[in-house]
Formats: C-alpha cells, structure tokens, sequence
C-alpha cells in the first residue's frame, strides 16, 4: 500500500453496531470524500493509483494497534512477479443458489409444451425469449453443474452470476437475490482485483446491481447510498483518465456509468424513504444535453410523490423538456389534484399523439375514478390484445375485474390464459400468480 | 375495511343476480421500477439500453418520445390504490361502488347451469343508496351524494356494472359505517319482483395532526391596538409524511393578522415525517380603521378575547389533499409588563 495509515482525521471514528457486524468489512469512504478524486486529474491513472482508490481499506478504528485482518493478510505487493490466479470456487458451490419452484406460476404458462424451455435450451435464448425463471435456474446450473467453469474463470462466472441474479429481480425473486448476493462480501475486496493490471474483475453491472441487492439483504439500505458514491467516484476517474488519453467512445461509456450511478442515489434515497433528501440529490444533478428531460421528468415525479403538486409542475416548465414528457407530468398533477376529468382529457390527447402503454393506462385508471370504470376496462383489454403485458397493467385490470364481479377468479384465469398464449419476448413471457392477483 | 352482508330485506332466500363491491379512491401510485442492464450483453462503447422486462411498462417501439425516466425507480406509469390503506381526519374519504349484473350469481354452488329455470332473468332499475354513520353519540346518518349522473336507476345487461362515487369529508375521530343498499326489480318472463340487499363497510379514521396552541399579549401597537401572539405546534401523528400547504387564520371581526411563517419568508413548505412537528406563529391584532385609531375593541367572552379559527391545509402521498380547522381559539387578555426604560 503507497497510502500510509496514519490519517485518522479522515472520516470519524464508528462504532459498529450489532446488526453492521454481521457485515463484511468494506473500504467504503463517505460521501462526502468524493472530491477526493478531482474529474479534472491529470494523467492516466496508474495501476497503484486505481489500487488506492479502490482498495483501500480504510483504518475505522483510530491508531495501528489494530490492523485489519485481511488488509495484512491480502495486501499486494506492488508488481508482484507471478500473481497466483485468481480462485473463485466459493460462488460455484451449489449450497449458495436457492431452488425455484413452478408453485406461483399459474397453470397456463406450464401448459403449452412449445413453450416450455429445456434444460438444454442456452441461456441466451431464454433471455430472448422472457424465460427468466429457467434462464436464472439455467445460470445456476451452469454455476455448479459438471461442466462448471474453472475457479479462475471470473468472466464467465460473473457473467452467470449476474445473469442469475438479474433474472431473480424479474421474477418477484428479488429477496432471494438478496440473499444470494451475499456470497460475493465486500467487492471492494482485493480479492476482485487484478493484481497486474488494477482492473476490478467483476462486470460494472453487477457490481451496480450488487449495491442495492446487499443493502436489501444485509439490512442496511444507508449503505446503498455509500456504495453507489464508491461507483461514482471510480467512474468519476475512470472518465479523466479516458479523456486523459483521448478515448471517445471510452469517454461517453464513462459519462453514461457516471450518470446512471447518480441516478440511481436518487433510487436508494427514495428506497429508505428519505424524499426530502432524494430530492435535493436531484436537483444537484446536471442535466444532461440531449436526455429529453428524463431528469426534469424523475424530479417532477419524486416531486408528486412527496404531494407538492407546484413543484412538480414547475419541474417540467423549463427548455429541453419534451412536449410529451411536459403534457405527462402535467396531467399526472390534474390526477394529484383530484381533477380527475381534465386529467382524463389530457391523458385523451395523448393518446391520439402516441401508443404508450402508460399513457393508456393512466387514461383507463381516470376513467375508474370519473366512474367510468366500463371504458377503462375495454382499454385495457384492448392494450392486452395488443400483446402488452406489463405488472401494472395486469395489476390493474384484475383490480377492475374484482370490481365487476364477486366471481372475478374466473376472469383472471382467462386473463393469465391470454397473456400465457402471447408470443415468447425479451420484455418477459411467464407472469406470476401475484401478477393476476391469483 | 371490514364488511359484513346486512339481513337480506326481502324474504327470498336465493342468490341475488346483483353483487356489490367497492374500492376506497385514495389517490393512485406511481409505479416503483428498479432497472439493470441486460444480462450477458457484449461490452460496448456506449451503456446498453436497459432491460426492458426491468421497467415499470414496455417502451415502445418505433417512436422517438421516451417518457420514462429509468434508471430512476418511480415511473410514471400508476397503480389504483392496492388496499384500503388508513383514513385520516381531514381527509375526503372516496369509494367507488359497483354493482353488477353477476349472471354467474345464479348457479347456486355445485347446480349446474342447466339445472336453471329459464335463465332469461333481466335485471332493471339498478339503484345504489349510500349513507355513512360517523362515530358522534346520536349522529345522524349521512346520505351521501353519488356521482356521476343522476340517481335514476338503469338496467342491467349480464356483465354490466353500474358504478358510482361518492366523497366524504372525515371529520372525527373513530368508527365510521359506510352502509350501501342495493335495489333492483329481477324480471322473469311471467313474473318479477324488486330486491334489496343491504352492505355495511366499517373502517377507523385516525387522527392525522395534533395541533397544540398557546397565545400571549405582545405589546401594544402604534395606533393603540392590542396585540397578541398565536403560536401553534402542528404534529403528524399519522403513518404518512404530510407536506404542509398552508396556515390561515379565519378571525372575527375587527381583528387582522399577520403570519409569520413559510409564506412570508418565502421558504419552502415544511414536510413533516410521522411524529415530526412544525412550529408556526401568527401576530393577531386589533384591526386600525381608516381614521387611524382602532374602530372596535376585539370582543370578548368571559374575559377572554376569542381571535377564531385556525385552519391548516396539507398535501400527502401523490398530492392527496387534507385539511382541518381547530375550535375557536384566543387567550384571556393580560396587558403585557411593562419594560423599565
């Protein structure tokens, strides 16, 4: 380590608490270090310099007498002749990946045999194909089945590894995900780190996804927040470096990471329930030229969701806001008002301007609160015919059904038949008995 | 809420063609999205687009507006409200009620469909009555005024609902009744009679803020007018952050007031978590007329100089609107001591 040890004065001193115990040891700085790494460093950035910033372990109790564990046993030495590859045995064990059972899923979707992936089926069909229950048990096999990849194989078994987490999420499985994830401990770890080069080992979109999916499942949704800032701050370095060099499509890939890192705060603050915070996390953010006002859009909805209907209509009053995204907000604040009619007329006009499934939607749950519900229900049904099959819209179509009918269970069933007989897509085939309210 | 099927009125004991049901309108919800990248997708120069399985609605093809803001997790896309959720004082309690022509209904359970008599059973003159019973010892029952449209009854084809809403202002505390009666005439090829049912919804309306209140005399003002100090603690004691929208005093004549918070120093409105509590104050004075001097001395009761109502407006989840007044309000007058020059 080029760091020396002695700088207790950067960041306090913590008490861990029971529940954090139970946590692996992270080299997270606080937010509030993320100046540290100046966007305008000059240079590329050294193998040793990516070392400090990212591996770091930092001293959490004051004074040398207590070293960390791993940091004395794992530290590399810099240039180190021969690395020893790396062993990655620990996520191949079978014990880690829960079973999936076929119990939530209705009948229709195990029915039609044409439909129904085999063991042999490659994972990069199932995707294709929206099977993410067999693509998510396809990765786990492909993990710990006989023709698992060799410990030191990390691109493929990140690479699966994601992919099975990933389908978790889609699936309703995302606590079993959080649990899952856990395995993985500290990616901050040197362990993940290649000790020639400095890369990080592990794809970025896993260690994005890993921020939220640990925060879940160790309980301890601040961490998130710290987390993402620990991703910013590399993308952050990342970017001068490239910019350093030159490297263009290396430079927007950066700038695209770094964004949706910062989005994705924004996220965990509203996961923890902090709005207030969520929302001055927004507003420090850039925009970004050419987004469309997808940020003035996130601003204006986090603004409803907190009730200041003002604040989210002035959000998408400025230059760079999309006409559409504009007419949106504002008929979503006509709903926040209880105007349910003008918002109804508006939802209207945009139907006629575009097929969004939102906007359609929207205008069917209007016309339930108008006591329309009859036309509301037709549309829907009509979006269903078209082959969409979003939760939302699913959700809301058995609520109508319920509404209709003391018998509503037969209307579902039919429903989740229809939807099971749609063609196969990557925008998710198989629904849950949740989705049909079953 | 819990529901209870209330004694059938007519004396048939058979399935009614007619059901009932109902769903509180709190306001809808914004749909929660937690995007990601595509599995085993190539590393690129640029970020993949995200999946699409992981958005809250499809994105649609071949058009140029994306009107969702993935990777942010609230979509604009909403939900009708999944449960009946806490009613609170000072909101307006909404519901939609449906009642449908259940053909089904009929077939009492494990009859088969051809075990009916002539199916042919045409309901008409659907007609929905609400009322609601507030906790008050000896409080009337509420009729309730049902939207949309007139209260004429309609006919019923098998599978057609007739829907309504109906808004109440929740002003108590404890249990309230929602009783809804159901009527229709059930017509048969020889013959026909009129039927009712009757449902009972019952639900708690917690309190949502607690308002403490203190006054005191400031000193007198410059024309001679009486002054006082109206402070307020408002406490959210309900489950939801609330945003506060506005505080306004509605005073008795001869008295103005000034209002000392958000407003006038143009700050944003304050967002109060549950048990969290705001503090807010208002300078209540004697009203100076034209002439310069004070035209009527503020009134009295007891001794005590009433000021009147204090009235706070705010905005919960989604916007959805609560509001509530407290009881006349004002303090015994004490002149202020006198400061030794």
């Amino acid at each position: 380590m080029d760091q020396p040890t002695e700088q207790p004065s950067k960041g306090h001193t913590r008490t861990r608490s029971a529940v954090k115990a139970t946590r692996p040891r992270s080299s997270t700085k606080g937010p509030l270090d993320v100046d540290d790494v100046p966007l305008t460093s000059p240079g590329p950035l050294s193998p040793p310099h990516t070392q400090r910033m990212t591996l770091q372990p930092q001293p959490r109790s004051p004074g040398p007498a207590s070293p960390l564990p791993r940091s004395a046993a794992q530290s590399p030495v810099p240039r180190r002749p021969a690395p020893r590859p790396k062993d990655f045995s620990f996520l191949l064990r079978p014990e880690i990946y829960h079973p999936l059972t076929p119990l939530a899923i209705p009948t229709a979707f195990r029915s039609d045999p044409s439909k129904q992936p085999t063991p042999e089926t490659p994972i990069p069909d199932l995707l294709a194909r929206g099977q993410f229950r067999a693509a998510a048990i396809a990765a786990t096999t492909a993990l710990t089945g006989p023709d698992a990849p060799a410990p030191s194989d990390h691109a493929r078994i990140f690479s699966l590894l994601y992919t099975r987490l990933a389908c978790l999420t889609l699936i309703d499985g995302t606590a079993i995900a959080a649990q899952e994830v856990k395995t993985l401990e500290d990616l901050n770890s040197v362990v993940y780190v290649d000790e020639t080069t400095g890369e990080h080992l592990v794809p970025w979109e896993l260690r994005v996804l890993n921020v939220r999916l640990q925060a879940l499942g160790f309980g301890d949704p601040r961490r998130a927040v710290m987390s993402y800032y620990d991703l910013a701050r590399e993308a952050r370095a990342r970017l001068a470096a490239v910019m350093a060099r030159h490297d263009n499509s290396a430079r927007e890939l950066w700038k695209d990471r770094l964004a949706d890192v910062g989005i994705r705060v924004a996220g965990a603050l509203v996961e923890m329930d902090d709005l207030t915070g969520a929302a001055h996390h927004l507003g420090s953010l850039p925009e970004r030229e050419g987004d469309g006002g997808k940020l003035a859009m996130a601003k204006a909805l986090l603004w409803l969701h907190l009730g200041d209907v003002g604040a989210a209509r002035r959000c998408v009053k400025g230059e760079g806001v999309e006409e559409t995204a504009e007419k949106v907000v504002q008929a979503l604040c006509d709903m926040a008002d209880g105007e349910y009619q003008t918002a109804l007329d508006r939802w209207g006009e945009l139907k006629e301007e575009s097929d969004d499934e939102m906007i359609v939607v929207n205008m069917a749950v209007c016309l339930l609160y108008v006591g329309r519900m009859q036309e509301g229900k037709s549309l829907l049904e009509e979006l269903v015919a078209c082959g969409r099959s979003s939760h939302t819209l699913l959700f809301n179509l058995t609520t109508m059904y319920e509404l209709c009918t003391e018998k509503a269970r037969s209307l579902k069933i039919k429903l989740s038949e229809r939807v099971a007989a749609m063609n196969e897509s990557v925008n998710g085939w198989e629904k849950t008995n949740a989705d049909f309210k079953l | 809420m819990s529901h209870q099927r209330y004694p059938s009125h007519d004396a048939v004991k058979e399935p009614h063609s007619v059901s009932l049901k109902v769903l509180r309108l709190s306001r809808p919800s914004l749909v929660t999205q937690f995007p990601l990248q595509p599995p085993l997708s190539d590393p690129s120069s640029r970020q993949q687009p995200l999946a699409p399985a992981s958005l809250a609605y499809s994105p649609h093809d071949g058009s140029d507006v994306d009107t969702n803001p993935a990777p942010f997790v609230l979509s604009p896309i909403v939900n009708l409200p999944p449960s009946f959720g806490s009613a609170y004082v000072g909101e307006t309690f909404s519901c939609t009620l449906c009642a449908s022509h259940d053909a089904v209904n009929l077939l009492a359970p494990g009859q088969d469909e051809s075990a009916l008599p002539e199916v042919a059973r045409s309901i008409r003159d659907v007609r929905i009555k609400a009322e609601m019973k507030t906790p008050g010892v000896g409080a009337p029952v509420t009729p309730l005024d049902l939207g949309p449209g007139s209260d004429k009854g309609i006919d019923l084809a098998a599978g057609e609902t007739l829907q309504k809403v109906v808004d109440f202002d929740l002003k108590e505390e404890g249990n309230h009744v929602l009783a809804v009666t159901v009527s229709y005439y059930e017509a048969t090829d020889v013959s026909g009679r009129t039927r009712t049912f009757r449902k009972l919804y019952q639900f708690i309306c917690k309190a949502s803020l607690i308002v403490r209140t203190k006054a005191g005399p400031l000193s007198v003002g410059g024309q001679g007018q009486r002054r006082w100090v109206l402070e307020a603690q408002l406490e959210n004691c309900g489950e939801d952050a609330m945003r506060l929208e506005k505080v306004v005093m509605d005073l008795e004549l001869g008295l103005v007031y000034s209002d000392c918070n958000w407003e006038a120093s143009g700050t944003q409105r304050p967002l109060l978590h549950p048990g969290e509590a705001e503090q807010v104050c208002f300078v209540v004075e004697e009203a100076v007329g034209d002439g310069g001097s004070v035209d009527e001395r503020a009134s009295e009761e007891d001794g005590r100089v009433v000021f009147g109502v204090l009235g706070i407006g705010w905005r919960g989840e989604m916007g959805n609107r609560g509001f509530l007044s407290t009881g006349r309000l004002g303090t015994r007058h004490v002149e202020p001591k006198k400061v030794a020059a």
